[in-house]
């Protein structure tokens, strides 16, 4: 433990996502070596992110302005919802260019074990725009691990009664890969999503 | 073929600051007194093998007092190849594993080169513990037959971690929001590891009854070991059993705030001569058990890999009386590569190479 300001940047940088205590001791002892005007650029950029990223209105995507690119693009398909956890996810998926329709950023994925419940998603603001917008499609995008699977069966869920059309992305081999590499699960669910031909 | 380890090198590894040792294709006895070496030795060799000590969950106390890791190398050969493992265990943070000089991306792959099977006196508790010491063998031996399947196991927990979260925050009326879809997910994985072990509970049966048959001298001593699981959910089709028998436990649920549906409830039923061996048998027919497991789990791995994985004993014989360690010895006689640790001389096996250990280093031969 140290004292003072140290300390609190020790902590403060501790508490961000893969940061843990040793390497936010590391930064921190970094940061207090660097010259000043680095350290203030740093910390400018940190307050004008704050300041100046705001959420879209419509996908709460990281967006400069009130609505996002993709919402304010007239020629997307308004009755396609891609969703998905977060906004890097949304730019995954945007870089296949598959998703002609238009995003849903949940803000994460339902984690009792986090604190994360139905309520500290987006799930209310996809129903309504589901409902408003007369929506054909939804496309669950959430991460293919314990904890999206559950969100996009949650989600799945409320969506059923809105009688949408509701699917989810297939899990699979990568392109590119050798067969002998796969390990078993994704072998098993490559096996069971496979195609005629 | 056997797969074996061929030799181990030990550096700050417990009581072992550098120690080499050179197995044959056999029987091999390690031999000394307690507290001076042989078990440290036995589990260094399967640490080599598994990537993880059969005694310890945590890799802290591996390390040898005052040093910063410990390092373990070694040859593996199976399938008429050879591996050369290299492990530096660290009492904190990631260890670093090597094989043939390059880092491994998966830890799973190594393990799956040599499955070696460490019967050790802790395994007493297997047959006279509770039954999550049964349900952790159960599990134990599905990682050692198929290791791809470790994925269901780790899969399972979190699912049920996440589930017994969310019954034990909830505090409104009624299901706490959501919990549908933590069913599907338990009963996804749930069904998965009831399936693996009930394969595996299968597999290990008829060898694990077969060696204990051996043990207590045939047909004339009527005594027979049975080795049954006992799932918490069975039905024809798994998944649907499981969602049905969650939706009737679903009242208890809410009331106790917990799961009370899925393989964290299994069991494994064992019983000597009929009667449930943990509350009837004696501690030699206990001991007796307990190893009997540990050699249907090899012959299984055997069956499975069409070759025998290597078998380390940690002093197997002094639950059991002169004539049953003599039926131990003889059965084990034609099996691939054997290594056991006892405390004196007197219970060498026959034709076994000697290595006697003192302090931490390997004697002599």
């Amino acid at each position: 433990m140290f004292e003072g300001p140290i300390q609190d940047l020790i902590d403060e940088l501790s508490r961000l996502p893969g940061i843990g205590p040793k390497s936010a001791q590391r930064l921190a002892f970094h940061l207090v070596k660097v010259p000043a005007d680095e350290a203030r650029r740093l910390a400018g950029a940190i307050v004008a992110a704050k300041e100046k990223v705001r959420f879209c209105r419509e996908c709460f995507a990281v967006s400069e302005g009130d609505l996002c690119r993709v919402c304010r693009d007239p020629g997307r398909d308004p009755s396609v919802i891609c969703v998905v956890e977060e906004s890097k996810d949304q730019a995954a998926v945007e870089k296949a260019g598959v998703v002609k329709g238009r995003y849903h950023v949940l803000g994460g994925a339902i984690s009792p074990l986090e604190g994360i419940g139905p309520d500290d998603l987006r799930v209310q603001e996809l129903l309504d725009r589901v409902a408003r917008d007369g929506v054909a499609e939804v496309i669950l995008a959430t991460n293919p691990n314990l904890e999206g699977n559950a969100t996009a069966m949650y989600v799945a869920g409320l969506l059923k009664p809105l009688r949408v059309r509701v699917t989810r992305l297939a899990s699979g081999l990568p392109v590119g890969g050798d067969l002998e590499y796969a390990d078993e699960v994704t072998l098993g669910q490559a096996l069971e999503g496979r195609r005629e031909m | 073929m056997a797969a074996r380890v061929t030799w181990v090198e030990a550096r700050d590894f417990r009581n072992h600051p550098g120690t080499r040792l050179d197995l044959g294709e056999g029987l091999t006895a390690v031999v000394g007194p307690n507290g001076e070496g042989k078990t440290n030795l036995l589990e260094a060799i399967f640490y080599l093998c598994a990537l993880e000590s059969p005694r310890v969950a945590s890799d802290e106390p591996l390390v040898r007092r005052g040093a910063a890791a410990a390092y373990l190398r070694g040859e593996l050969e199976a399938s008429g190849a050879t591996a050369l493992v290299e492990v530096e265990i660290r009492p904190s943070g990631a260890n670093r594993v090597q094989v043939n000089r390059s880092p491994v991306r998966r830890r799973r792959d190594v393990r799956r080169i040599v499955r070696a099977v460490f019967a050790g006196p802790d395994d007493l508790e297997i047959v006279a513990g509770e039954p999550g010491a049964r349900r952790r063998f159960l599990d134990e031996a599905v990682r050692i037959l198929w290791p791809a399947r470790e994925g269901v196991i780790t899969a399972y927990d979190r699912a049920l971690r996440q589930r017994n979260r969310l019954l034990k925050d909830w505090d409104g009326w009624g299901t706490p929001r959501g919990l549908e879809a933590w069913d599907g997910e338990l009963a996804a994985h749930g069904a998965a590891l009831t399936a693996a072990r009930s394969e595996a509970a299968g597999r290990i049966a008829i060898p694990a009854a077969r060696a204990f048959e051996a043990l207590s001298g045939g047909p004339s001593e009527p005594l027979t070991l049975t080795v049954e699981y006992r799932p918490s959910v069975s039905g024809d089709s798994l998944e649907a059993a499981f969602l049905a028998r969650l939706d009737e436990r679903r009242g208890d649920e809410l009331v106790r705030r917990t799961t009370l549906v899925g393989p964290h409830r299994d069991d494994l039923a064992l019983a000597v001569a009929g009667l449930s061996a943990r509350g009837f048998a004696s501690h030699g027919e206990a001991s007796g058990a307990a190893l009997c497991l540990r050699l249907g789990l090899a012959s299984a791995v055997r069956e499975e890999l069409g070759e025998p994985p290597p078998i380390l004993l940690d002093d197997p014989f002094s639950g059991l009386d002169p004539a049953r360690r003599r039926r131990v010895a003889e059965s084990l006689g034609s099996w691939g590569q054997l290594v056991i640790a006892v405390p004196d001389e007197a219970q060498v096996p026959e034709g076994a190479e000697v290595v006697r250990v003192r302090g931490g280093a390997v004697v002599g031969g």
